[in-house]
């Protein structure tokens, strides 16, 4: 997890399956990133609290602390998120893990929602990566996939 | 097993498996294009998934990826990872082999995309009968996916196979060079075992 003041911009490059999650305060001018690798930290035990970044169910509540630490207001907060995606699909195997894209978007959407943030845009899913750039000058993601161009949400 | 504790001779064993793996997967390759291949010296390493983006390069280098998983007494996800432009001179290798001097160019995108899919997973395939001959196991393998994407979105996935148990990844390597070509052709495949069924295949090793 990082957090930026503005200027600053946060940046991840080729997010696959994971998810790149930001929480924002314009007021306070504070952003904040975290990396979600997987939906859920049961079974993770110590390592969960270690890296909290890594999981939805732990990244949503630490990530909101970490930016309140730096100046934001929890009832400003709005997110962001990008990622999520299949980049493998293999009919017929056993392959939860290669569907993990999705399970980490809609973990993240259900953290959110429980912790009362809105979700300002969101682009997850598909089966291409994507690298993302989030500006604190114009509070957009920039979502870049490889020959499909540019968006900004 | 947890990767933290995993010792020098455990990954000695990694590198040994790796390299009877690619013997046959090089082997397998040679047949198909009919010219020597090469192969560097396998390398098994233990890379925290939070630098996997970065472990083979600048994460948007553009590549292809051919993804097998097997499964069985040792279970392991396979990619055959090569550079966008290596693997157009494969496929156009391939297709001059194999289709009577056809022109590459002529083929379309789609069955361009069927031949390397079919390439990597006779790769992949090898590469892991030769590891089951060896642990003396069975196993059965998925279908092959293939994509076209940033490396470190292929990555991405394999952060997320051993973020699930821990904080490393165990990533068993080795180039593949097809030589007697121009500028030689090459690719990578990578062996990335499962955690949990580690123990079954150093314990057949005698190495656990």
């Amino acid at each position: 997890m990082v957090v930026v003041s503005a200027p600053e911009s946060l940046v991840t490059l080729g997010l696959g399956s994971c998810i790149g999650l930001v929480l924002f305060d314009q007021a306070a001018k504070v952003a904040g990133m975290a990396h979600i690798m997987l939906p859920d930290s049961r079974g993770a035990g110590q390592k969960a609290l270690e890296k909290p970044g890594k999981f939805a169910d732990t990244a949503v509540p630490a990530l909101i602390a970490e930016v309140c630490r730096k100046g934001a207001v929890r009832s400003r907060l709005k997110a962001k998120i990008a990622g999520g995606s299949q980049m493998f699909a293999l009919p017929g195997a056993q392959t939860d893990f290669l569907a993990v894209g999705s399970r980490n978007a809609k973990e993240t959407e259900a953290m959110l929602q429980r912790h009362g943030i809105p979700l300002s845009a969101s682009d997850t899913g598909g089966n291409k990566g994507r690298t993302v750039e989030f500006s604190t000058k114009t509070w957009m993601l920039t979502v870049k996939v490889l020959g499909k161009g540019t968006a900004e949400i | 097993m947890d990767l933290a504790n995993f010792s020098n001779l455990q990954l000695d064993a990694m590198r040994e498996v790796g390299n009877i793996g690619a013997g046959n997967a090089a082997t397998a390759l040679s047949i198909m294009l009919a010219r020597p291949v090469d192969m560097d010296v396998p390398k098994a390493e233990l890379v925290s998934i939070y630098e996997l983006a970065e472990y083979y390069g600048d994460p948007l280098t553009m590549v292809s990826a051919v993804f097998v998983r097997s499964e069985g007494e040792f279970t392991c996800s396979l990619i055959f990872i090569q550079e966008e432009d290596e693997s157009r001179k494969l496929v156009d290798l391939l297709i001059g082999q194999q289709m009577g001097g056809m022109d590459p160019a002529s083929v379309p995108a789609e069955m361009r995309d069927s031949a390397l899919t079919e390439v990597g997973n006779i790769i992949l395939s090898s590469f892991l009968n030769a590891i089951n001959v060896l642990i003396g196991g069975t196993h059965s393998i998925s279908v092959p996916g293939v994509a076209h994407d940033m490396l470190g979105s292929i990555l991405d996935v394999v952060a997320s196979i051993f973020g699930q148990s821990g904080e490393h990844a165990l990533i068993v390597d080795t180039s593949l060079k097809v030589e007697n070509v121009e500028e030689g052709v090459s690719g990578k495949v990578v062996m990335l075992p499962d955690p949990g069924s580690l123990e079954i295949l150093l314990g057949k090793l005698q190495v656990l």
